[in-house]
């Protein structure tokens, strides 16, 4: 590999690590960048999965990214898990999006320092984490493995992890962390007997406990109840907006969806699209997208709507649906109110068949 | 520093106690008592001797070894597998002080857990004294020391650790090393036997270390091992 010049922008200089103020638990600490609560939407930019990426224009990555990782690759043996991924991540909430098995956790363990890459390079505020103590410290990380301590209980793991990451007021500092994942301090028994969401708790709450600049969670949601998960992508957002760059890995579209406007798509160890969120949702709709209809007289719609120009294809399933396909979903949406109105028909249910992960990574990877 | 170090202590001492461990322990244990009983009544012509032959061949070439083996191997290795490794790894805790917790978890089970049922054996074996006392106790702990940190070493290297160290044990250690006085020189076992040796003042097979020697040797080993340990977690990668 040739080694290439470090981005510029993602503050190399050494930054002092912030004090942990005990009062002020998650206090906006960024020594790098200026606090900037969310990253903007920016257009999302699909990246051709075939193609090399191509370097990187001068401007990246942004001054305030506080993770870069720049054209980094790792292989196990003859399987090339991530290939030439760049991303830069800004404070705020982003998703780290792809299918089981298309490299997240490995670019997320790379990126926190866990695996060395065999090409590229690594930076999170402003150092490498693998190499560099204090930039690893400046990382939370919640892995996705299930495991912790089984036999030690929930307020003696955070607490561990106070005492390794060298805090003052440790007992407090644990205390707070556990309460912010709304788990009590005080529950008497090991790990290894709670539940899955409970356990994720104590994962987060372990990653929290030094107010880290940097949040990288590997599925945290998993296990979580609706109730939970609700609770922890507010969390997650109010983290984002005090300044810290809080970075999730999702195989869940929906979840990706709620948790940040930025997400970055894995497929196949590539980097398929990074952007904001609507813009992948906007593309989507750009593509001939299939919808399941379900009214009370499907033949007379399919027919109306192939009229009206829309639809590129229908299938009458029975009687009482109909499946087509639309080269402009917006359009489409508009026309099939007023098609069931003019035929006076009752119009159940439209259910789009495309907005799966699958279908998404589909058409960013594949090219439609 | 102090305060890390404690509780990596702590942490490691607690999960090496495992049930089947403690079964294994108490096993050896009554195995070395159960031989001292059997010598005592058999009326040796030197009790002294027997008891620290027993001493040498069971406790320094069996119970120490494989008690240390069992614990070492597990300290990191159990945690790396289970893969909460990653806990404690990640944090800015140097990693000696990672490493030389993992090592002296075990090493402080294995010490008492090894002189108890050989004290006892000697007493059986009716040989006991004060100068073999003192033979086997500081012979027991720097055994512990040195496989300690070479087996907690090899359990972050291997997955098979126990394994890889039975067959060691079994094929170096027993075998080998005991052919001849240029293999010993590459025992470990040598040293701790040597200190029995000159410390209760025993004749053991290929036992002839100087005093220094079979101190100084084990702890630059056991030193070294540590210090590989923390370099190979500053350099492994981590699930």
């Amino acid at each position: 590999m040739t080694e290439q010049p470090p981005p510029p922008g993602p503050a190399r200089p050494e930054a002092p690590l912030p004090p942990t103020r005990p009062t002020q638990p998650v206090a906006p600490a960024h020594p790098v960048a200026p606090v900037q609560p969310v990253a903007p939407a920016r257009p999302v930019q699909p990246v051709s999965a075939t193609n090399n990426l191509p370097p990187p224009p001068a401007a990246w990555p942004p001054p305030d990214a506080t993770v870069v990782a720049y054209d980094v690759s790792l292989s196990f043996g003859s399987l090339v898990a991530v290939s030439n991924v760049s991303v830069a991540v800004r404070p705020g909430v982003s998703a780290l999006l792809g299918p089981n098995g298309a490299g997240k956790s490995t670019l997320l363990r790379m990126m926190s320092g866990q695996l060395s890459p065999s090409s590229g390079r690594v930076w999170v505020a402003g150092g490498d984490p693998r190499q560099d103590a204090e930039a690893r410290n400046r990382i939370g990380l919640v892995p996705q493995q299930d495991g912790v301590f089984e036999q030690e209980k929930a307020l003696s793991i955070v607490r561990l992890a106070a005492i390794l990451s060298q805090l003052d007021n440790v007992e407090e500092r644990a205390r707070w962390a556990l309460n912010l994942v709304e788990l009590d301090p005080d529950i008497e028994r090991p790990v290894g007997a709670f539940s899955k969401g409970m356990r994720q708790r104590v994962k987060i709450a372990q990653a929290l406990v030094h107010d880290p600049m940097v949040l990288m969670m590997d599925e945290p949601l998993n296990g979580l109840d609706p109730r939970q998960r609700k609770q922890m992508i507010s969390l997650f957002h109010d983290l984002g907006s005090q300044g810290k760059t809080v970075l999730v890995s999702s195989h869940v579209l929906e979840e990706v969806e709620r948790l940040g406007s930025h997400v970055i798509v894995i497929a196949r160890g590539r980097l398929a699209a990074q952007g904001d969120f609507r813009g992948i949702r906007g593309l989507m709709d750009n593509q001939p997208l299939r919808f399941r209809v379900s009214c009370d007289n499907a033949r007379a719609v399919a027919a109306s709507l192939i009229g009206a120009g829309s639809v590129v294809g229908c299938t009458v399933e029975s009687a009482t649906e109909l499946q087509l396909t639309t080269a402009d979903a917006s359009r489409f949406r508009r026309e099939i109110a007023s098609v069931c109105k003019s035929h006076d028909v009752r119009l159940v249910e439209v259910a789009p068949l495309d907005e799966d992960l699958e279908s998404v990574f589909r058409y960013l990877v594949g090219g439609g | 520093m102090g305060a890390a170090f404690v509780v990596l202590y702590r942490l490691f001492l607690r999960h090496q106690l495992t049930t089947g461990r403690l079964v294994l322990i108490g096993s050896l244990n009554a195995v070395a008592l159960l031989i001292g009983f059997a010598v005592g009544t058999s009326d040796p012509f030197d009790p002294t001797q027997a008891a620290a032959d027993i001493v040498w061949f069971y406790g320094l070439g069996l119970m120490a070894p494989i008690i240390s083996l069992v614990l070492g191997s597990s300290s990191l290795g159990d945690l790396q597998s289970d893969e909460t490794l990653v806990y404690l790894w990640h944090r800015r805790t140097p990693r000696w002080i990672l490493a030389a917790a993992a090592w002296l978890a075990p090493t402080t089970i294995a010490i008492p857990a090894t002189t108890f049922g050989l004290v006892g054996c000697a007493i059986l074996a009716g040989g006991f004294s004060g100068s073999l006392f003192f033979g086997t106790l500081f012979a027991v702990a720097i055994a512990a020391i040195v496989y300690s940190a070479v087996f907690t070493l090899l359990g972050l290297l291997f997955k098979r650790a126990l394994i890889i160290g039975l067959i060691y044990l079994f094929i170096w250690e027993q075998f080998v090393a005991r052919a001849g006085g240029g293999a010993a020189r590459v025992s470990i076992g040598t040293y701790p036997s040597s200190i029995l040796a000159k410390l209760a003042d025993v004749e053991l097979f290929l036992a002839d270390r100087s005093t220094v020697t079979a101190f100084v040797v084990p702890l630059v080993i056991a030193g070294l091992s540590i210090l590989l340990t923390a370099r190979r977690l500053d350099h492994m990668d981590v699930a």
